[in-house]
């Protein structure tokens, strides 16, 4: 039985009980990683995306250490506030991914099904629903989240809410672009600040805000640039580095660490070698737990993930020197909200940008906006000249797994890529 | 359906607006036969609702709709539409999930934009005489009812639940509880109307309605307007949803049945709250949004109406004769019968296999029962038939279903029992009852295999076993494994994959043992289960799943030597009671 494993099982037990017990076990597995993190780092990857994996790993056992300090988020809200105001932010698919990875997830998906929880509710919140309610989490400070695309984000935020008995604030994100709507947004984030300045006590000052706001504006010019260099670069890659990339960049953005992140990328990638192997841009969160998927994608030189839409929802387009309406705008022009064609579209583009030869549209258990959008998706990128593969599975939950068809599935795109480039290459000889 | 109205979804729809350019509106709500259409435009784990639109809409029967952007899916079904070009008109209502100033201002703005879309389709202008007469308040139930709450219920669906329940019931479901029109548009402001141009009376002719779109008047009716419609009784994807507390607390409701459509999140949040605070009877089904889908859930109103009305099961019909009653449990797996004496002894118990039909194999069994006895048909002077093939016996006096003849059946046996947990061929079911043996709440598996009877067979068939063998494996065992996946397909292939690890045999059963008795201690923890416990139906012969129950329970597990004709005891209880 692997550490993570053992991990997972003691939780389950000694934490059945006795919540503070099972936390601390979490807690004390994860220093435990931390530390093997640091000590012996996975020297396959560039030395940014290990700091990387470790930068996440302190940014999860912070709820845990400080979970007075700790703020509960959907994904897509802007985070910069929180940090403004001392609160360290953490989001459910951040947190469900480390219980699965730590294989505690099991008994809490059950917690949360027993309790009458519908069994098709993205697994990412079921697990963080159950943890919350089996008291592997501890109180946050409060709850901040938005309805932006996912629908499980209306109900767990304020399920988790009323659980806790903490104060809650929800950003209502109209799906169409507009500046009327960054307006209206923009008006919910003013209130927003005052609700988390009365929650800390403390006061947020615009100029501080500014600064944080620039530093996010040029760590995602960075990333940009990061995905622009690496499309004639080999750049090493597991599963969890490309996830871990999408999560910092909402989490954590706005914070010098993830600029030094972005930095240290510009820098490594000049140290790779040229591109090689067939390269995949993955659509939605990847099952990083799936050994199909490992032994088809994970630090392999024949294919790998070029390129993650978790990291590219928002552009580097706003002004700093308007913070509120810089995080309005964020939101209200996130490649996921609105329709599925803007998805569709930007996922192309980012593609296209980091030269990859094909696409997987993740069709994570519960996660309805992408399983709608799969067919079209399936179309539209097809119509650009990049093949794509819907693949049903889940990010965090293995039981929803079929590992066999998996990599069948995964297998023959790959092979299909391999013999689509060699017609292309023979034709052009033809020619 | 008709192609020529205007259908909508969903309840924030401004259907008084588009009443006002003579749209015919209709709400969508039919459940379709299965969802083949819609599978090859989108994906099969979309919910049901959603599919049945795509169904509607690429079957050729709706030109013209109406969405809100209430869900994930409704906005997956939106882009999909568009890019199929298959409607007249098709439009998205992006309506906001708060009802504060701004989001009215927004609302009203959506509205507006609405109008004018569907104006310029239609080349009709709005009509103020016609949005006014569009509201009409709704009419509810005001004796003591039941009321179908959750996610939207399909007509055919809902009708079965009337033809079931022994009272009226109201559908308050999603769309259903619509309230705008419970009061009139202000007659102030008015909205200008601009000038006739035939000199025609005010209720005749063609009228020249020009400017109404930027006009102020209309502007302000709209932001009215807009209030009235996000003030409603809040659905779940509002941000503020604590008005829908207004739907529990009526004093004339009498029981819930609350329906969740299966990959449609919301409502599951609020059931999970309700079961623990609603001082109400609650059934909580699920359905797919197919026909087939509700045919399976009648097993469950039926046990439900028997728990609001039980006396109906205790009717006196019949005059004594010999003396002797008879119940019939016809599952799918066997079909067991039971004879009582008029003292209520058990004179004989079978248990045969169904085979191919449920009439015939209840024939045999009943033949079978009454050799056994030493008895005639005749000497039987009534007969209860229970279990999934009740229906298909002609023979009965009265059908009852295996819900409320297992818990009567557990009763008799074991007068301290108050939850039963009976796992079946196809389905399995945890009963909570009370100190008289009636039904208090009951809770059943979804359609899927996973966690019944059936599942072990097939299990032992994949490891070359038959189920008495697997019945003493995994007794005891040395590595502790999980079988993670919930479906049997795959867990079968988990198995294949273990078996060709060399696992040992004990190990795997023991695994399996434990996917089973996790998901029944799940159903179990969702009736809020309680000491003593029965374990009823054959499965109750399974020791190493008896074992695995029971540590999940915690408890001890009472089987008794009649575990597996509890439920037709119950029933030959129940035609006891029908003899004066």
């Amino acid at each position: 039985m692997q550490a993570a494993e053992l991990l997972g099982n003691y939780v389950e037990r000694f934490g059945a009980d006795h919540p503070e017990r099972g936390r601390w076990i979490l807690k004390t597995g994860w220093e435990i990683q931390d530390l093997r993190y640091r000590v012996f780092p996975e020297k396959q990857l560039m030395p940014a995306d290990r700091y990387l994996a470790r930068m996440m790993m302190d940014s999860m056992l912070k709820p845990l250490q400080k979970p007075e300090s700790s703020v509960i988020v959907s994904v897509f809200t802007p985070c910069e506030l929180m940090q403004e105001v001392g609160l360290n932010p953490y989001n459910v698919e951040c947190f469900s991914s480390y219980i699965s990875a730590s294989y505690a997830e099991r008994s809490c998906l059950q917690q949360a099904e027993n309790n009458g929880i519908s069994e098709t509710l993205c697994s990412y919140h079921k697990t963080f629903i159950g943890a919350a309610e089996k008291g592997l989490l501890p109180k946050p400070r409060c709850v901040v989240y938005t309805n932006l695309t996912c629908d499980a984000n209306l109900v767990t935020f304020r399920h988790l809410a009323q659980l806790y008995d903490v104060p809650s604030f929800a950003i209502d994100v109209p799906m169409q672009q507009n500046q009327e709507n960054v307006e209206y947004v923009e008006g919910q984030l003013r209130d927003l600040a005052a609700f988390l300045e009365k929650c800390t006590g403390k006061t947020i000052d615009e100029e501080k805000l500014k600064d944080r706001l620039r530093r996010s504006k040029r760590t995602l010019e960075n990333y940009e640039k990061f995905q622009q260099l690496r499309a004639d670069r080999y750049v090493p890659s597991d599963l969890v580095t490309p996830m871990f990339a999408g999560l910092a960049n909402n989490v954590l953005l706005g914070t010098r660490e993830q600029e030094i992140y972005t930095e240290k990328l510009l820098r490594d990638v000049k140290n790779t070698r040229p591109a090689s192997g067939k390269r995949i841009y993955w659509m939605h969160t990847i099952p990083f737990w799936s050994d199909a998927v490992k032994d088809a994608l994970s630090l392999r030189t024949d294919a790998q993930i070029v390129g993650c839409e978790m990291a590219e929802f928002t552009k580097s387009d706003f002004d700093p020197e308007k913070p509120y309406e810089a995080m309005a705008r964020m939101m209200v022009y996130n490649s996921i909200n609105g329709s599925a064609l803007r998805r569709i579209q930007r996922g192309i583009e980012n593609a296209k940008r980091a030269r990859a030869d094909g696409a997987v549209w993740f069709c994570h258990w519960g996660c309805k906006h992408t399983l709608g959008g799969a067919q079209l998706a399936k179309k539209k990128f097809e119509e650009q000249g990049i093949p794509l593969l819907i693949l049903d599975g889940d990010g965090c939950d293995r039981s929803h797994g079929g590992e066999g068809q998996t990599s069948t599935r995964l297998g023959a795109f790959l092979e299909m890529i391999q013999s689509r480039e060699e017609d292309l290459s023979a034709g052009s000889r033809l020619a | 359906m008709n192609g020529n109205k205007t259908y909508y979804v969903c309840k924030y729809t401004p259907i008084e607006l588009l009443a006002a350019f003579g749209a015919e509106c209709a709400n969508l709500n039919s459940m379709p036969e299965g969802f083949d259409l819609a599978d090859q435009i989108a994906h099969p784990n979309l919910c049901g609702f959603g599919k049945a639109l795509l169904e509607a809409v690429m079957q050729g029967q709706v030109k013209e709709l109406i969405l809100v952007n209430c869900c994930d899916t409704i906005r997956s079904v939106y882009d999909v539409l568009e890019d199929s070009g298959r409607l007249d008109f098709l439009y998205m209502i992006d309506a906001l999930h708060c009802d504060s100033v701004c989001s009215r201002e927004r609302m009203a703005a959506q509205l507006k934009g609405l109008a004018r879309a569907y104006s310029e389709y239609s080349g009709r202008e709005f009509d103020e005489q016609r949005f006014r007469a569009a509201f009409v308040p709704p009419e509810r139930e005001k004796g003591p009812h039941l009321s179908v709450m959750g996610a939207r219920m399909g007509a055919q669906l809902f009708q079965l639940v009337q033809e079931a329940m022994p009272l009226p019931v109201e559908n308050d479901s999603c769309v259903h509880n619509r309230s705008v029109g419970e009061l009139p548009p202000p007659e102030e402001p008015s909205v200008s109307l601009g000038t006739r141009t035939d000199g025609a009376g005010e209720t005749g002719g063609p009228l020249e309605r020009t400017g109404w779109a930027d006009s102020f008047a209309f502007g302000k009716l709209m932001e009215w307007y807009a209030g009235e419609l996000l003030g409603q009784i809040p659905c779940m994807r509002m941000t503020d949803n604590t008005g829908r507390k207004r739907l529990y607390n009526d004093p004339t409701l009498r029981g819930i049945i609350y329906h969740t459509v299966k990959f449609c999140d919301f409502y599951s949040f609020e059931y999970a709250e309700l079961k623990d605070h609603a001082n109400l009877p609650l059934l909580k089904i699920e359905s797919d949004y197919t026909v087939q889908s509700s045919g399976q859930l009648l097993t469950r109103l039926e046990a439900f109406a028997e728990s609001i009305a039980p006396e109906q099961n205790t009717e006196k019909e019949k005059k004594m004769g010999k003396g002797y009653f008879a119940g019939i449990d016809s599952g799918s797996t066997s079909t067991d019968v039971v004879i009582l004496d008029k003292d209520r002894n058990m004179v004989t118990g079978i248990i045969l296999p169904t085979g191919a039909g449920a009439a015939m194999g209840a024939e045999r069994a009943l033949e079978e029962a009454l050799r056994e006895a030493g008895l005639q048909r005749e000497d039987i002077d009534a007969m209860v038939t229970t279990g999934y093939g009740r229906g298909a016996i002609q023979d009965g006096d009265k059908s009852i279903t295996e819900i409320t003849c297992h818990a009567r059946g557990a009763h008799f046996l074991d007068p301290e029992v108050r939850t039963v947990v009976d796992i079946g061929g196809q389905d399995s079911k945890v009963i909570r009852l009370d100190e008289n043996g009636a039904v208090v709440n009951f809770v059943m598996n979804d359609k899927c295999a996973a966690g019944t009877g059936r599942f072990l067979e097939m299990m032992a068939r994949t490891m070359e076993m038959d189920l008495d063998q697997m019945s003493v494996t995994g007794l005891t065992y040395d590595e502790d494994i999980t079988i993670s996946s919930m479906c049997t397909v795959f867990a079968e292939s988990e198995v294949v994959s273990l078996i060709a690890q060399n696992k040992a045999t004990d190990d795997i059963v023991h695994g399996l043992n434990k996917a089973v008795a996790s998901k029944t201690a799940s159903l179990a923890k969702r009736v809020r289960g309680e000491d003593k416990y029965m374990m009823t139906g054959g499965v109750s012969k399974n020791q190493g799943l008896v074992k695995t129950l029971e540590e999940k329970l915690g408890t001890k597990l009472v089987i008794s030597d009649k575990a597996q004709l509890c439920g037709a005891l119950g029933a030959a209880l129940f035609a006891a009671d029908m003899v004066v």
